[in-house]
């Protein structure tokens, strides 16, 4: 599940994974032939190769050999949510089941890695031109999907189409609104044309919602993915067998169930008594039940999924700046990690991007910190003594980080009303309606596309109406920066901007947690959402 | 009159179905929401929400929405889901079944199980047996099925691992791995449905047994079994018949928290997901099954009372 590599390992040194394809099955052939250590470390020596090269060879060797996928088995998963509305139509993918059902039947252009850069999935290569503007993709030959139909430009262009236009309700059509036209070059070759520069397009070709579907097809399970569909009943579950002509080496598990249960304590028990392997959204209530059960693994993954107030800019009272300020002063940063996520997520700083997101964290912006003397002073100076903020259960934890924001509140005789609501709805009725509510946001894969959804002036998203015009120029120049210093200085700025003048109060980051049993080996980590981003079922093995 | 009975009780009951469809129809509509905004959740935006109405027929009135409805309904077309747009039909037709196979094996065992202790603890007022009988429905009665369900999966799923935590059923199950499959949700309906049973059985007969026929039938010296078998039983069969079909009912349409807990695809949890979808025709067609269930389990409750007391079939 981790990295194989150990830690003593240096990097100067020779080690397996460095070997080319033939020495490593050399190596490997000799640790499996029965030779003894001593025998394999004298026949490496002779052959002019260092006793501490040799050794670390060997070592590593065998650890890859522990590590060996191996087929068969099968997993079942209980996602959190499940309905008559379950789709296998990507562009109005919106759930977690949606999601891991779109991993399994079908590919996307671009996959996520662990780290979060990007790899080419069934685009083989993606290049840009000099600024960015036009995209350059070459597909890969010989994909069939599961029906026998080559796999061609035809299909990319036909599946990208449906994200734009006026009568598109693909849910990330205003994601993909810099794309203007794919055209197609020749059966295997397709461009990308933008209206403006965008060097984060990859990271854009690889969401759940961008897979590739049969030219002339609205999601009916026939896709190229590592799974085929066997069987799926909205609601219930689907059933899907290893796709025996993929194209890359294909999956270990010959059958993957997907279903949900709702009930989140049925959902850990599930876990527990194996009749599940796979679960996500494990509440902090239920770690330790999963962390003392010696048969499954708590698998929590560091993520910046904001836990958020928004103080909406445009009405009363997130006009005045300083009831934001104060709100935000509030905020005791570190006891909702501790208490609250259980230790489980991050200190955020008010602004969205987190250390998840790499070196385009602002890690110079000082940490805004509990300070309760701050927050009266700022509440009155603002002039309001009291103000009501709507709480739906959106996120595990939001409704105590507000419980707790309350009774830190009333210590300094300021009355923070809760108004509980429904999840039911909210979205609709609450977020972006109400003047002071609760928001989520899942980790998006780069730190330009997290600020430009929720804060770029105008965009759909902009949950707290903040308008700055500097932030404008500021997202659209950091696409075209290649100087690493520069760009890390753009980045900084916007975080400040955002830390001082927005409506948003972020005081953590919940990690990404979730439940598997002990035996499945090779889970993905991708951060963009439960599961690896439900990356697994290609990759995964039980041992 | 028993036949004119039945088609005026018949007559009524598609008249209830109608005005019931029409309140669940205003009631959905008034909910904040609607199932483009419900389906496009946090990513909605203007654009998408109106393309989205546009095909799925929202932009039209809500009662032109409802006699379209209506007219699918009266030829037999439940429509398709708005929010998934798989067939009603489809999304319902295995659930019906799973709801009945579940209704049923309830049935089967709470029904014989609840007479025989109501019976009993009726014969022997006073005795330990009717004390246990009387406190423990009290108990069960009181404590919400969710605790009882999530206990039962503590103890019997998660420590002792005697049975499966979940209802996860698959098609090529034969009858008994299906029994065990169901045995958690069953084993935690029998205690919810029995206990309401048990004790309407042994009030009601005791209810008759205070009657001045019943002390001519103890002074004639007739035992105490055969009175109750013969004479009390019969009239003090309606209210338990009533309250059988009612279990009943609540079988087919309000199981929802263990079709949760058990992640038992029925038809209770289909229709509050169509209500949080804001689905219309999906929640339509799930509260034409319930409320055709409840007619016609309380017309049969009814015509079963009238069959057994002979002073209702025959009335003045």
């Amino acid at each position: 599940m981790k990295d194989k590599v150990s830690p003593e390992c240096k990097s100067d040194e020779l080690n397996f994974f460095d070997l080319s394809p033939s020495d490593k099955c050399l190596v490997e052939k000799t640790i499996q032939g029965g030779f003894s250590r001593r025998d394999v470390l004298k026949l490496m020596m002779v052959t002019g190769v260092s006793l501490v090269t040799a050794q670390n060879l060997l070592f590593t060797g065998q650890q890859a050999l522990a590590a060996m996928p191996k087929k068969g088995g099968s997993v079942r998963m209980a996602a959190n949510l499940h309905g008559p509305d379950d789709q296998l139509d990507p562009p109005r993918f919106t759930s977690t089941i949606d999601y891991v059902r779109g991993r399994a039947v079908y590919n996307s252009l671009v996959q996520h890695n662990n780290d979060l850069t990007t790899r080419g999935e069934l685009a083989e290569t993606i290049e840009p031109n000099a600024d960015a503007s036009e995209w350059t993709l070459k597909l890969r030959k010989g994909v069939v999907f599961h029906d026998g139909t080559p796999f061609t430009a035809d299909d990319v262009i036909y599946s990208m189409n449906r994200h734009m236009g006026d009568d598109s309700t693909s849910v990330v059509k205003s994601v993909l609104a810099s794309i203007q036209e794919w055209k197609k070059v020749n059966s295997h070759e397709v461009k990308c044309v933008l209206n403006t520069s965008n060097s984060d397009l990859p990271t854009l070709l690889g969401l759940y919602q961008t897979k590739i579907v049969k030219n002339g097809t609205t999601g009916d399970g026939i896709g190229t993915g590592p799974f085929v569909l066997d069987s799926f009943e909205p609601g219930v579950k689907s059933v899907h067998s290893r796709n025996e002509n993929y194209w890359r080496e294909g999956a270990n598990l010959d059958l993957i169930e997907i279903t949900a249960i709702t009930d989140p304590v049925a959902r850990v028990n599930a876990l527990i008594a194996g009749d599940v392997q796979l679960i996500n959204q494990v509440a902090p209530s239920a770690f330790r039940q999963i962390e003392e059960a010696d048969n499954v693994t708590l698998l929590s993954t560091p993520a910046a999924v904001q836990l958020g107030i928004c103080v909406l800019k445009n009405a009363e009272p997130g006009m005045n700046d300083d009831f934001v300020k104060g709100l935000q002063y509030i905020q005791d940063r570190e006891r909702v990690v501790k208490r609250i996520l259980k230790g489980k997520g991050t200190v955020a700083n008010d602004t969205p991007i987190s250390i998840a997101h790499g070196p385009d964290f602002c890690s110079e912006l000082p940490q805004r910190e509990f300070d309760p003397d701050k927050a009266k002073f700022h509440f009155e100076k603002s002039g309001y003594s009291s103000a009501e903020l709507y709480v739906a259960p959106v996120a595990s934890g939001i409704e105590e980080v507000c419980l707790l924001a309350q009774a830190n509140c009333a210590k300094i005789g300021f009355d923070l009303q809760l108004k509980k609501v429904p999840t039911d709805g909210y979205w609709g009725a609450v977020w972006m309606r109400e003047p002071i509510n609760v928001v989520t946001w899942n980790m998006r894969p780069t730190a330009q596309s997290q600020m430009a959804i929720q804060f770029g002036p105008g965009a759909e998203w902009n949950d707290t109406y903040w308008n700055n015009e500097r932030m404008g120029v500021l997202l659209q120049a950091v696409l075209s920066e290649i100087d690493p210093a520069k760009r890390h200085e753009m980045m900084c700025e916007m975080q400040t901007l955002i830390h001082n003048g927005s409506g948003m109060v972020i005081p953590a980051f919940t990690n990404i947690n979730d439940g598997i049993a002990a035996n499945i080996m090779g889970m993905p980590t991708v951060p963009l959402g439960a599961l690896g981003a439900l990356e697994w079922p290609e990759f995964i093995w039980l041992s | 009159m028993m036949l004119q009975m039945t088609l005026r009780r018949i007559w009524v009951g598609v008249a209830t179905m109608f005005v019931v469809s029409v309140i669940v129809f205003i009631m959905t509509s008034i909910l904040p929401g609607d199932v483009a905004q419900i389906v496009l959740g946090q990513s909605a935006t203007p654009e998408t929400l109106a393309a989205l109405r546009a095909e799925l027929g929202l932009d039209m009135p809500a009662y032109l929405r409802y006699l379209e409805w209506l007219g699918d309904m009266l030829t037999g077309d439940l429509g398709t889901s708005k929010a998934g747009g798989a067939a009603i039909s489809d999304l319902i037709g295995g659930r019906f079944g799973n709801t009945m196979v579940l209704a049923g094996l309830v049935a089967g065992i709470s029904i014989p199980i609840s007479i025989l202790l109501g019976l009993w603890a009726a014969m022997h007022p006073g005795s330990w047996l009717d004390r246990t009988v009387t406190f423990g429905t009290l108990a069960t009665i009181s404590v919400p099925e969710f605790f009882v369900a999530t206990l039962m999966v503590l103890i019997l799923a998660v420590n002792l691992q005697w049975l499966p935590s979940t209802a996860l059923l698959r098609d090529e199950m034969t009858f008994f791995e299906l029994l065990g499959g169901l045995a958690m949700p069953i084993i935690t309906l029998v205690i919810v449905v029995s206990a309401q049973m048990i004790r309407m059985t042994r009030a009601g007969i005791l209810n008759v047994m205070n009657s001045p026929y019943i002390e001519m039938a103890i002074l004639k010296g007739i035992p105490r079994g055969r009175i109750i078998l013969r004479h009390a039983l019969f009239n003090a069969i309606g209210p338990i018949v009533n309250v059988i079909a009612l279990n009943l009912a609540y079988l087919v349409s309000g199981v929802v928290i263990v079709e949760t807990i058990f992640s038992y695809p029925g038809l209770a949890k289909l229709m509050i997901d169509g209500v949080q979808t804001r689905d219309l025709p999906l929640v339509q067609a799930c509260a034409m099954i319930f409320c055709g269930a409840y007619v016609i389990l309380i017309l049969i409750a009814d015509i079963g009372s009238i069959v057994s007391n002979p002073r209702l079939r025959h009335p003045k």
